[in-house]
């Protein structure tokens, strides 16, 4: 196969006449090449070299966007949490929230289910369960709205002026589980065509009664929710659980349920809506996760 | 990295090679091919260690809990066992914690977690163009796609690695399989599975990140929570792969690792000749 009368000293390498392929999915013969000893082995060096180099600075990557606590275990003693590496990982974070807002569809409906297919939902506080006693005097408080006033609304108000709808849907968790429940209220939708917000608002603020941490000490919830998911016919206020009143576990007397996003934007008692031009503060976006959250 | 063949990049010291005999090669891996193999082993460690992190906030295999330690974590009892039963472990600190602190980014740091793993699962998924890339440019793909005797022959390098140890042992002639292609047919097997699989992780990664946006493609993995079983379960066979893939590679010997660094193989003659040296 090899054509000796072409062989020029001058030449290290040069390809050798190779066979039709027989179709086209078929398996071409490997095509071969002549080459000196010493420029074989010059290239072989560089790749080679080229290849340890590739490595090591991937290595050294690798360090740079690994956890701290990671990089202890594996002997690591030098601190690598350059500042830096928040704000990669930030960015890389921000791609996947751009790829999640392009996702979402206003007229895409989320599926439901049937009553058979109820799951048990557990209460995944982050904290201690709120003393009930917030219960008696609760309002919710609507900030910048249209009129520029501030309205003050009370359970029986928003049940008795909006109307009531239903909804099987299944809540899921950032950490992975998810539960399919039973919920029924009035629609965010419905609320905002009662009190418009002003013309500026991009964001709700959402603020919430739950706010103790796991040793009973103050620790504030507050959420972004982008209007765009607040418009959605399936983002409630609900007001029911399986049938029965919300309970403290499950956000009484007033909770946000937004099947479009994940559990931590379904804020439970959910206290003040203020409707603003930038995008608010996010306690779990400040506490390393995404902030978009669309599912 | 490419390997030129024009004259022009030729090193002046080619004017002595005439007393050196020429020597024969095939292009094996396009550049693009290479890379991306490479670029796979960061990659899937990245995303296997911070897939397991993910794995500690809700696994997927769960127990009722322990009524003295409240445990439900299958992982955890494994960690467990671990400690009681593998000597020198009988100390350690936290022996639920075990298996996520040696294979995983440590428990406890979901938010960092989930980063890393978006970071690689997009990084994974553009490695994988650049792969399909390298395949269509290089012709490579060719060598990957399955043939009708496949199972068969496969079955027989099967039969020929398990028994080659032990032919070994009692000094027996052990031949291999003939064959006359790029891969013999269970390396074809192989290497066209595990980019489906990629595939398959890829789906449902999506499936279990975007459950209301794309419950079209949960549904298709049989909904939600199965789609997250079937994410778990695709990893392990990576590593069903990796096991005998880093084995073999090594013991098929330096001109196989080479020629994936490199790109090209000194090894030119029909198999049939490698087949009767061995």
């Amino acid at each position: 196969m090899i054509s000796k009368e072409n062989r020029n000293p001058s030449v290290a390498a040069k390809s050798v006449a190779m066979k039709k392929p027989e179709s086209f999915f078929a398996e071409q013969p490997p095509r071969k090449i002549e080459m000196a000893p010493a420029h074989l082995h010059q290239l072989t060096r560089r790749d080679v070299l080229l290849f340890g180099a590739g490595a090591l600075a991937v290595l050294a990557g690798g360090g740079f966007v690994l956890p701290q606590v990671t990089l202890w275990r594996l002997g690591v003693r030098r601190n690598m949490d350059f500042p830096g590496k928040e704000w990669f990982l930030n960015k890389a974070l921000c791609v996947d929230d751009d790829v999640a807002e392009a996702l979402y569809s206003g007229n895409r409906r989320v599926p439901t289910y049937s009553k058979s297919q109820i799951t048990p939902l557990k209460n995944n506080y982050n904290g201690v369960p709120p003393d009930p006693g917030y219960i008696f005097g609760w309002n919710l408080t609507l900030d910048g709205l249209a009129s520029g006033l501030s309205i003050s609304l009370d359970i029986r108000n928003l049940t008795t002026r909006f109307s009531m709808h239903e909804q099987i849907t299944r809540l899921v968790c950032v950490e992975g589980w998810s539960a399919i429940a039973w919920w029924a209220g009035l629609r965010f939708d419905d609320l905002l065509r009662a009190y418009p917000p002003m013309s500026q608002a991009k964001w709700a603020r959402v603020e919430s009664s739950v706010n103790l941490d796991a040793s009973g000490n103050p620790d504030p919830y507050f959420m972004s929710l982008d209007m765009a998911t607040a418009r959605h016919p399936q983002t409630l206020l609900a007001t029911h659980f399986n049938g029965q009143l919300l309970n403290v576990d499950h956000g009484a007397p007033l909770r946000l349920l937004v099947p479009v996003k994940l559990g931590l934007k379904n804020v439970k008692a959910v206290t003040r809506i203020t409707y603003v031009a930038e995008e608010p503060r996010d306690y779990w976006a400040e506490r390393g996760y995404s902030r978009y959250d669309g599912i | 990295m490419s390997h030129s063949t024009t004259p022009a990049n030729q090193p002046n010291s080619t004017s002595t090679l005439p007393h050196q005999p020429h020597v024969l090669v095939v292009k094996r891996h396009h550049l693009l091919v290479r890379w991306s193999h490479w670029l796979n082993v960061p990659i899937l460690l990245g995303l296997i260690l911070s897939g397991i992190s993910i794995y500690w906030a809700s696994p997927v295999y769960q127990h009722k809990p322990d009524p003295n330690t409240g445990n439900f974590d299958v992982a955890a009892d494994i960690g467990i066992w671990i400690c009681a039963h593998v000597p020198g472990l009988h100390h350690y600190s936290s022996p639920p914690d075990w298996i996520y602190n040696h294979m995983s980014l440590g428990p406890g740091m979901l938010a960092l977690a989930l980063r890393l793993h978006w970071l690689c699962a997009y990084l994974f998924m553009l490695n994988g163009m650049v792969y399909v890339a390298g395949l269509v440019l290089g012709g490579g793909w060719r060598s990957l796609l399955p043939r009708r005797t496949d199972v068969f022959d496969a079955l027989k390098m099967f039969r020929y690695y398990i028994g080659f140890p032990f032919a070994k042992l009692i000094r027996r002639e052990w031949l291999h399989p003939l064959f006359n292609a790029k891969y013999n047919a269970l390396q074809r097997v192989a290497y066209f599975s595990v980019p489906v699989v990629g595939c398959l992780s890829v789906a449902t990664g999506w499936a279990i990140h975007k459950p209301m946006q794309l419950h079209w493609l949960a549904a298709i993995f049989g909904g939600y929570n199965a789609a997250r079983v079937w994410h778990f379960w695709l990893l392990w066979i990576y590593i069903l792969f990796l096991v005998p893939h880093l084995f073999l590679v090594f013991a098929d010997g330096w001109d196989t690792l080479r020629s994936m660094i490199v790109g090209w193989s000194t090894r030119v003659q029909p198999p049939e000749v490698i087949a009767h040296d061995q």
